[in-house]
């Protein structure tokens, strides 16, 4: 409180801190006023109470003197984090208790639960094995003790089994099956049939469901389902250490009982005979698909099982699990058997070795094949002790069954199913090709690379046709290439003439002359160097260069498809310019920066008279195309801004998206057309305010509006920042409306073209 | 099997009360007496029809209360009822019955229950006065007079709770 001012009182007008919604005057009036009603001759007084009066301050003290006590103490409690975290602890519990209703509790603080048990097993992970043992390790006993007693019965009927006639004929079956022995024994070791299946709720021991087999009798499922829960619960009551568990398995002569239990259901099997334990697989996913898929109506179930009428073919699926008696067969001891088993053995391991060769034949023969053109193996194995091969042929390919006499595998061993196809291996097609063209003596087909060559000569009808039959063949089949081959109807005269009118419709040759000399043709001219090689055209023409003399001059031709080669070379227009003769002209299409466009126009300027027109007229600079558009796009969007705000005025997102991805538009945009984009954000302020202020006001509105667009996944670097203070209004008056407007983020775009 | 409703129904009460006699010809019954003694439970149904509709009371007849078999108060587990038996001639079994049904309360909440007073084929030996009978329907309770022998309020008994059980 300070007294050095002029007025002693002053302070007081002054609103103390946190307290400016005082208003003493009002106060002051009033008490003038009811001063004046209690005493009428005070209404002379002055018409207006002193403002400064201490006494006002002293009389608002007595009146909320324990008001503004109590919000200072509150106040000082809600300053001070840590009296604050105290008073919030107090009632947390509470909170959490009365707000456990609400689903979004459990939503809210699933996330923080999670980090919070992550950050906990990573410092200590024994806390959490801690407080999961006991959990866990029921689990694991019980589980190791299954599998033990899983692989105990495997290997009491493996060891009871293996030694006996029987033992040898189930090997043999394995062999021949490809199943394990122990599959085999178990198979017809363990004969059993579910008899009843029935699917008990959990929590009430009511019964679900009951599927009992054709020939199984029983009492009341419904009595039996709860009394069987009432056992299990006494169970569970009298041995302690077992909480959690239950009776999965009852013995009783011949029947055996097993209990499956799930979360809200049980499943229980009354099997006749010895189940094998494969069968609890099964039923646990029985009653998982159950849980899966009735989840909620096992939930709910409250005695009414009319809703669960469709578990009933699930259990029925369960009661056929049956194993059925093999025919009885009666078989000695073991070591009566024995020197009969020793027979077999030995007769066995001959037919192993032999087995084992055949498999090794088998292997080779299929590698072979693979490796045949015209044939694709899809599916090789064994079935009945005889080999199986299954794929394509193409029936030009080599006979797989005479390959089979070679590997001397009997035809009558092997099960093999071809399916026709045409394949497009060279081999394959040169042998089609064979058949289909029959070639004279003198024709070679040969491959060549994925070419098939024809070489030597032919009469001039078979080579049309194998002109014809080489345009049917497949696409992607190899090329039937003929120019090899030379027209034995064509006396070298007339080849020589076609040879000459070939070369005379070439554009950029000009034959000055041709005749014959000293036995061999002579042809001289000029000739562009863009234009056909009259070497090649020799060759295809199937004359021996050696009896030619040719003589050609270079010179610049003015046919229109020469120039346009000549113009390719020399521009390399960029890949968006194509162009295309029209008549005497050559049209340029497409759209090319603006510098190539120079070069162009250049080159059409000083294109020889009497040569076509190059027209450019059609092409597009890079700024007219897409680029330019969006150029032009970006350039009319300007960002407002409320008054003194560095941040765009609220209701601008859409309009930010939106620039944004012309930006990033033009990001891709450009590269392919040889363009750098450059792009300038320049913030500007109104004319209010300092210009100093202005000035960072405006820099700071660019940078705000580039941090956005960069949020919205704008390459930084395409972006340039500037302020331009309120030196660059758009509009000039000094009105609310023109300063609104210049309150603002505008953008140039800036695209320089690069060759 | 045609679905139907079912009720899981306790029967508590005071050891040699009448529980299993009320229930011996009332239900249909397939397991013997010695599951009382051994397993503690012994489980039996009664078929009613309520409106057209079959409900199944299945009854979980629990081993009488006495000082040395403690109820197993586990067995009550997802009941939808229970019915309390004392013996009209043993006020000291009705004292058993209102133990039970607080025990069952702290440990299951409400549940819809019946409380029948037993043997009342024995008018000499009654001790249990109207009066008090009174005093507990006024206090909520379902109370009847019942008899094994003669059957009287058995059926009813069984009626009432299937009626409040199913609604």
């Amino acid at each position: 409180m300070s007294t050095s001012s002029a007025d002693p009182l002053e302070w007081l007008l002054r609103p103390p801190s946190g307290d400016s919604r005082f208003d003493r005057k009002a106060l002051a009036g009033l008490l003038l006023d009811i001063a004046r009603n209690v005493r009428p001759e005070l209404a002379a007084a002055p018409e207006t109470a002193p403002a400064t009066d201490i006494r006002l301050e002293q009389l608002r003290t007595l009146l909320m003197g324990h008001e503004i006590e109590v919000l200072a103490r509150l106040s000082q409690v809600l300053d001070d984090p840590e009296q604050l975290a105290a008073a919030v602890g107090r009632i947390l519990p509470t909170a959490f208790a009365q707000a456990t209703g609400d689903a979004r509790l459990g939503q809210v603080l699933a996330p923080s639960l999670e980090k919070a048990t992550q950050t906990s097993i990573r410092n200590d992970p024994h806390t959490l094995v801690n407080i999961l043992y006991p959990l866990i390790v029921p689990a694991i006993r019980k589980s190791i003790g299954e599998t033990i007693d899983r692989t105990f019965q495997s290997l009491n009927e493996t060891l009871k089994h293996s030694l006996t006639l029987r033992g040898l004929a189930w090997r043999w079956e394995a062999w021949r099956t490809g199943v394990s022995f122990a599959e085999v024994v178990l198979k017809h070791t363990l004969v059993y049939q579910v008899e009843h299946v029935f699917l008990i709720h959990r929590h009430t021991g009511l019964l679900i469901c009951h599927v009992a087999a054709e020939n199984a009798a029983s009492q009341d499922p419904q009595l039996v389902s709860s009394m069987l829960t009432a056992i299990q619960d006494f169970v569970r009551d009298s041995f302690s250490g077992a909480e959690n568990q239950g009776i999965d398995t009852m013995r009783l002569g011949e029947l055996t009982v097993w209990s499956e239990p799930g979360p809200f259901a049980t499943l229980v099997a009354v099997i006749r005979g010895k189940p094998p334990e494969e069968l609890h697989d099964i039923l646990n996913s029985a009653l998982s698909r159950i849980h899966q898929e009735r989840h909620q109506a096992l939930e709910d179930f409250d005695g009414d099982s009319t809703g669960l009428a469709d578990v009933e073919a699930e259990l029925t699926e369960c009661v056929a699990l049956r194993q059925a008696r093999p025919q009885k067969a009666r078989f000695g001891f073991p070591w009566l058997a024995l020197p009969a088993a020793v027979a077999v053995l030995l007769f066995f391991s001959a037919w192993a070795a032999r087995s084992w060769q055949d498999n090794r034949r088998w292997d080779h023969y299929l590698a072979q094949l693979r490796a045949l053109p015209g044939i694709v193996v899809t599916e090789t194995g064994r079935r009945d002790g005889k080999f199986t091969v299954n794929g394509l042929r193409d029936p030009l390919a080599t006979d797989p069954q005479q390959a089979l006499g070679v590997m001397e595998i009997s035809p009558a061993n092997v099960i093999s199913r071809w399916a026709p196809y045409q394949a497009l291996d060279p081999p394959i097609v040169l042998k089609r090709l064979e058949a289909m063209l029959d070639p004279p003596p003198d024709v070679r087909l040969s491959i060549d690379g994925d070419r098939i060559k024809a070489e030597g000569s032919a009469p001039a009808a078979w080579l049309d046709r194998a002109r014809a039959g080489a345009r049917m063949l497949p696409s992607g089949a190899p090329i039937l290439d003929l120019t090899g081959v030379r027209n034995v109807d064509a006396p070298v005269d007339a080849r020589w003439q076609d040879y000459v009118a070939r070369l005379r419709a070439q554009p950029g040759i000009v034959i000055t002359e041709t005749g014959q000399r000293n036995g061999k043709f002579l042809i001289a001219g000029l000739r562009d160097p863009l234009a056909l090689d009259p070497n090649v055209a020799l060759t295809e023409a199937g004359i021996d260069p050696a009896h030619v003399i040719a003589r050609w001059a270079p010179y610049e031709a003015l046919d229109p498809q020469i120039v346009v080669r000549r113009l390719q070379a020399t521009l390399t227009p960029p890949p968006t310019v194509r162009f295309v003769v029209e008549g005497d002209r050559i049209v340029a299409q497409g759209s090319a920066p603006s510098l190539w466009l120079e070069r162009a126009h250049m080159a059409a300027r000083i294109l020889p008279s009497g040569a076509p027109v190059f027209d450019l007229a059609a092409v597009k600079t890079v700024s007219d195309g897409a680029i330019g558009k969006l150029r032009d796009d970006i350039q009319a969007r300007t960002i407002r801004f409320d008054n003194n705000e560095p941040l765009p005025a609220p209701g601008q997102d859409a309009l930010l998206d939106q620039l944004a991805d012309d930006l990033k538009a033009l990001e891709t945009l450009a590269p392919p057309l040889h363009v750098v984009a450059r792009v300038m954000l320049t913030g500007h302020s109104d004319a209010l305010g300092k210009g100093t202020f202005n000035l960072s006001l405006s820099l700071a509105r660019a940078e705000a509006v580039r941090a956005l667009l960069r949020k919205r996944g704008v390459d930084p670097d395409l972006l340039q920042v500037r302020g331009a203070g309120d030196l660059e209004p758009v509009l000039a008056q000094d009105t609310e409306a023109a300063r609104s407007a210049n309150r603002r983020v505008s953008f140039t775009v800036e695209l320089e073209e690069q060759l | 099997m045609t679905a139907m409703l079912q009720k899981k129904i306790c029967m508590l009460g005071a050891f040699s009360v009448g529980k299993t006699s009320l229930v011996r010809r009332y239900v249909s019954s397939v397991f013997s007496d010695t599951y009382l003694t051994t397993v503690g439970v012994k489980i039996d149904k009664k078929t009613v029809d309520l409106d057209g509709r079959t409900v199944n009371l299945i009854l979980w007849d629990l081993a009488g209360e006495d000082d040395v078999n403690a109820l197993r108060l586990s067995y009550l587990r997802g009941a939808a009822g229970y019915v309390l038996v004392a013996d009209g001639t043993r006020p000291a079994t009705l004292d058993v019955a209102l133990s039970l049904r607080g025990r069952v309360e702290a440990d299951y909440g409400p549940l819809p229950f019946v409380l029948l007073l037993n043997k009342n084929d024995l008018p000499d030996q009654w001790t249990i006065t109207e009066g008090d009978m009174d005093g507990l329907r006024n206090a909520g309770w379902w109370v009847r007079s019942s008899s094994a022998r003669t059957g009287e309020g058995v059926e009813d008994a069984f009626m009432d709770l299937a009626v409040r059980t199913v609604r």
